[in-house]
């Protein structure tokens, strides 16, 4: 580096160096004055020795590298410098294009545009390299590997990785249809499935923790929640052509059921029913209205006596009582103890006597066994026939449907002028009810939120 | 002394049960799913035995689960499925509001279901487990089947409810299990045995539907769809029993082959199918084509005394109901269009009658009215026009009736514009004493095979009979009285005896040539087993002969009402009669 410099430090010394700068003489550069400055100390060479007109002479240098291609003063004077001869003959020229028309359109063509020669790279400077655009890191390591599978593929092994891809189950993509298939689809397949028997892979705590095994349905869910059947035929009498007697059974039977409910309506009705001789009539009214008027002297001396005598009884209540004296408390004392042992006594007199009383005592005992077994009977029975009743599951009480009966004018006489009478869907449903499978419930009642406000319509209102 | 102080409803049946919301919330669930969850899983609330205790002290009507019920169901797998259907609606709704029909689509596509295949076969670990719960089934399916599609529930739901009862319908006819038909003001009852079951299901008339509003179709539609998964599996089950193919398909080469043409008026090729399935007048395809069943023997089994009797009954039985399955065999059926088709070819496929009717009231007809060998034409009107000589032309109920008398009854009765018999209801079994009705008891007669005289004749005739028939009820009803009217009848004679012998001790003492006495040993034999009835009687304790004498009571109190009731009818009947005549001069 610092032999460079001096070389060039000579070169600019000698008489025939040219700046680019025409401003600057060489001359300049080379400042003849000094300054005397010890220079055994770095800090003054950096401070006093003026490298300027180095800086800037080797700026200008790298500044002709740069642009024109080296030192100009060392180019040949061809390439600096032409003969200016003035304007080409324009005639001439054109006499010489037409013959060689195609040439010289060639030649046009060929010649490269003048933006393109300014921006040709002449400098040089070497652009530099871009390292990593040459060199791959662990390249070695991976010809290697890359020589290693092109032998093995000659010889027919296939790498791991590509075989787990071979290997991959294929996902079928009818398996996820059916999967989403709704449970209501009327094509939709069933199989035994009673006949096959579930494999059990594994130890049955792992698969029930990881869901893979249900848990057991306890035995006692499977019972039912009622004895009744599950479809409970009509009585004889709802055929459609009843025998006359069966028909009459089953029309008496709807007949009580309304007479029931009659007698429900009856009593409500008869309780909210009021006396008519309570009603107001004009003399009861001209009464109420003078209340307090007339006898308003006589009875406010009358409510002024009892009150009086209520405050004495009530003062007399009040009053403590006297404090026992020693003597009372042991005499007390006493009693109580004399009434204990005479009760001890007597229990003890008693239970003697019980020893020749055995004969009845036994026949009392077996009294009470008797009514205790005709008890527990009764309640079994009972039981029984709480079994067959729907229970009670939720805030509504089981109401069970209206007989469906026909009147006997209604009757058809035969199967094609038939009426049907109720609905399955609501037999369904209530027995489902009665079985204590669902808890009757009511209709949820639709709330409006907002009031409606009803509005005629002008069209209308013409009209109207 | 002292201990910690015990906290009230912390133990005891305070923690066995659960309220619904509790429970509810618990599943994280809501309130229609969580009874969906119930329905589907069968788990019922339940009433608990002192409410107060279970409710905290409070007595207010509420709906408790067991809590081991509901901790059960936390394993549930489709719990989870509930939830996701939560989240798919609650995104379809949001994409909805933005507009992002892409959006709407793909969500749609992906619709989270889920199966209930894993319930059934938890539900019901056997097949006759499932069995046993087919009649709700049934009911269910039928009763969806004959909805209109009009959107009070999944039009899919309803397809696969009609499809899984026309395999059941042809499961029945190739098993030819039906054994009892009602026709009720309400709907239709079946019944029939399968595998040893008594299966019993109620089908609505067509066209009946008006829907009832304070019905909870929500409710009813979980039931459903737990009980379309079953009854498939179940059909699926029975089909394979028999040897048939599942789905059914119909037997191509049977010998009533349905008419090919005219097929495309009904319905379009994918619907036909059904169509012609449920129009149930071809058999099914075998898996294994077995042209001729070898009939099953029962085995005989050397037995004793009342096994042996058991063994004969049963036997016996069996024979009926060989007889009852083939009871229209060989006839040839022809439905004019006013009767209920699909019940009627039902019933009449199941005993092994061909049926045919008119091909523009369905499809799968196999002959015409034109047909020279019908026997029989169903028929419900006053009149017809053009009548054929060589079949009788008879009234629907008559195929129900025979049905359910097991045998043929006489077609007089059933003709065309006569008073129709009462349809009795087979469901009845009338107990010994009780009243029954002079239709039954004929019946019963027919079937016993005694052959009730030239019935076509006039009425007096028929009274007679009717006077028979009842005698012979007395005569059954009685059976039991026998023994203490004879009783009464010694005690008289033996009074009688001592009474002259008190009264005159002249007795009149004569010689009369001996009579050679017929000892008849099935008379001996009877009076012997009366003899020892009555000194059983009169060895009672005090406190037996109290009961005997109640049952003996109420069992002849119930002889007197049928007798009343039987008098009453007799009257009724005598009147109708009287009606009749003078309406005739």
């Amino acid at each position: 580096m610092a032999a460079a410099r001096r070389l060039k430090r000579v070169a600019i010394s000698q008489p025939g160096f040219l700046t680019l700068n025409p401003k600057v003489t060489p001359t300049d550069l080379v400042s003849s004055r000094r300054k005397r400055v010890n220079k055994n100390k770095k800090k003054n060479w950096n401070k006093y020795s003026d490298v300027q007109d180095v800086e800037e002479f080797l700026e200008d240098v790298r500044h002709q590298e740069r642009t024109t291609g080296g030192l100009l003063c060392e180019k040949s004077d061809d390439s600096l410098f032409f003969l200016d001869v003035g304007q080409p003959k324009k005639v001439e020229e054109k006499e010489a294009a037409e013959p060689v028309k195609g040439k010289k359109r060639k030649g046009k063509s060929s010649r490269p545009l003048r933006i393109d020669l300014i921006l040709q790279h002449d400098s040089l400077v070497a652009p530099p390299k871009d390292v990593l655009a040459y060199q791959k890191p662990n390249a070695k390591k991976l010809r290697r590997t890359a020589e290693r599978a092109e032998k093995l593929a000659a010889n027919g092994v296939v790498p791991r990785s590509k075989k787990r891809l071979l290997n991959r189950t294929v996902v079928d993509r009818m398996s996820k249809k059916t999967e989403t298939e709704a449970n209501n689809n009327p094509e939709r397949d069933f199989y035994d499935i009673w006949g096959q028997e579930t494999k059990d892979l594994g130890e049955p705590w792992y698969l029930q923790q990881t869901r893979k095994k249900l848990v057991k349905r306890p035995e006692k869910l499977n019972e039912k929640p009622s004895v009744l059947p599950a479809v409970e035929v009509i009585a004889p009498g709802g055929s459609y052509n009843p025998d006359f007697f069966s028909h009459q059974e089953l029309l008496r039977e709807a007949h009580e059921v309304e007479l029931k409910k009659k007698k429900v309506e009856d009593k409500l009705e008869r309780q909210l029913a009021y006396n008519k001789a309570d009603t107001a009539t004009e003399e009861t009214i001209l009464r109420e209205q003078v209340e307090g008027l007339v006898e308003e002297s006589e009875e406010e001396e009358e409510k002024d006596a009892p009150k009086e005598d209520g405050e004495e009884v009530a003062v007399g209540a009040i009053a403590v009582a006297d404090k026992k004296t020693e003597r009372q408390r042991k005499r007390e004392k006493a009693e109580k103890m004399k009434e204990q042992q005479r009760l001890t006594e007597r229990r003890q007199t008693e239970q003697q006597q019980q020893l020749f009383q055995l004969r009845s005592i036994k026949t009392s005992i077996k009294q009470q066994e008797e009514t205790t077994q005709i008890r527990q009977k009764r309640r079994k029975a009972k039981e029984e026939a709480q079994k067959a009743q729907p229970r009670r599951l939720g805030k509504l009480k089981f109401q069970p449907q209206d007989m469906e009966v026909q009147l006997s004018d209604e009757l058809a006489g035969s199967l094609r002028q038939l009426k049907p009478e109720g609905s399955v869907l609501m037999d369904r449903f209530k027995s489902l009810q009665k079985r204590n499978l669902i808890e009757p419930r009511e209709r949820a009642k639709f709330k409006r939120r907002l009031k409606v406000k009803y509005v005629e319509k002008r069209a209308f209102k013409e009209i109207s | 002394m002292g201990g910690l102080q015990k906290k009230k409803f912390e133990r005891g049946s305070a923690t066995n049960y659960i309220t619904r919301n509790r429970a509810r919330k618990k599943l994280q669930l809501s309130l229609p799913d969580f009874r969906r969850l119930c329905i589907l899983k069968g788990i019922y609330p339940h009433e608990p035995k002192h409410k107060k205790k279970v409710n905290k002290g409070s007595t207010a009507p509420r709906t408790f689960y067991l809590l081991k019920d509901i901790r059960f169901l936390l394993h549930e797998p489709i719990v989870g499925k509930f939830r996701e259907y939560k989240i798919f609606v609650r995104k379809l709704k949001k994409a909805y509001g933005k507009t992002e029909w892409s959006a709407v689509e793909r969500l749609r596509e992906n619709k989270p279901t889920y199966k209930l295949d894993h319930i059934i076969k938890e539900r019901y670990p056997t097949f006759i487990d499932a069995l046993r719960d087919i009649d709700d089934a049934l009911c269910m399916c039928f009763l969806f089947s004959t909805f209109a599609r009009t959107g009070k529930c999944h039009v899919q739901t309803i397809q696969l409810c009609r499809r899984l009862t026309v395999e059941w319908m042809n499961y029945v006819i190739a098993s030819r299990s039906l054994r009892k038909v009602f026709l009720s003001i309400k709907g239709i009852y079946y019944q029939a045995e399968v595998m040893g079951q008594l299966i019993t299901w109620v089908v609505p008339y067509q066209f009946s539907h008006d829907h009832p509003v304070d019905v909870d179709y929500r409710v009813m539609a979980t039931f459903t769809e737990l009980y379309t998964t079953l009854l498939g599996f179940v059909s699926f089950r029975l089909y394979s029993s028999l040897n048939l193919v599942y789905p059914p398909k119909l037997d191509s080469n049977g010998e009533s082959e349905p008419k090919e043409e005219s097929e495309d008026d009904y319905a379009m090729n994918s619907e036909s199918y059904l169509e012609k399935l449920s129009a149930l007048s071809a058999s099914l395809a075998r898996v294994v084509s077995s042209a001729d069943e070898e009939e099953a023997q029962l085995d005989q089994f050397p037995s004793e005394g009342e096994d042996m009797e058991k063994m004969e009954a049963r036997e016996k039985e069996l024979k009926q109901q060989e007889a009852q399955k083939k009871l229209f065999e060989g006839l040839k059926f022809y439905l004019n269009r006013e009767v209920p088709r699909e019940s009627l070819a039902f019933v009449i496929r199941c005993f092994g009658g061909q049926v045919s009717w008119d091909k523009s009231v369905c499809i799968g007809s196999t002959y015409d009215v034109t047909d020279e060998t019908i026997t029989h034409q169903i028929i419900d009107r006053p009149s017809v026009g053009k009548q054929y000589i060589n079949r009788y032309y008879i009234q629907p109920q008559w195929l129900y009736d025979c049905v359910n008398a097991k045998i043929l009854l006489p077609v007089e009765d059933y003709f065309l514009g006569v008073t129709l018999p009462p349809h009795l209801s087979p469901f009845v079994e009338e107990k010994e004493g009780d009243y029954v009705p002079p239709e039954k008891l004929k019946m019963m007669a027919l079937q016993r095979g005694e052959k009730p005289g030239n019935e076509q004749e006039e009425d007096e005739e028929e009274e007679e009979e009717e006077g028979e028939q009842e005698e012979e009820q007395e005569e059954d009803d009685n059976g039991d009285e026998e023994d203490d009217e004879e009783e009464v009848a010694e005690e008289k004679n033996l009074k009688k005896m001592e009474e002259q012998r008190s009264q005159g001790k002249s007795l009149h003492v004569k010689v009369t040539p001996g009579k050679l006495k017929v000892e008849n040993k099935a008379r001996l034999e009877q009076e012997e087993k009366a003899e020892e009835k009555r000194l059983a009687i009169m060895m009672m304790k005090k406190k037996e002969k109290y009961l005997y004498d109640k049952i003996m009571f109420g069992k002849k109190r119930k002889v007197r009402e049928a007798n009343k009731l039987a008098a009453k009818r007799k009257a009724h009947d005598d009147s109708e009669k009287a009606k009749k005549k003078k309406a005739r001069k």
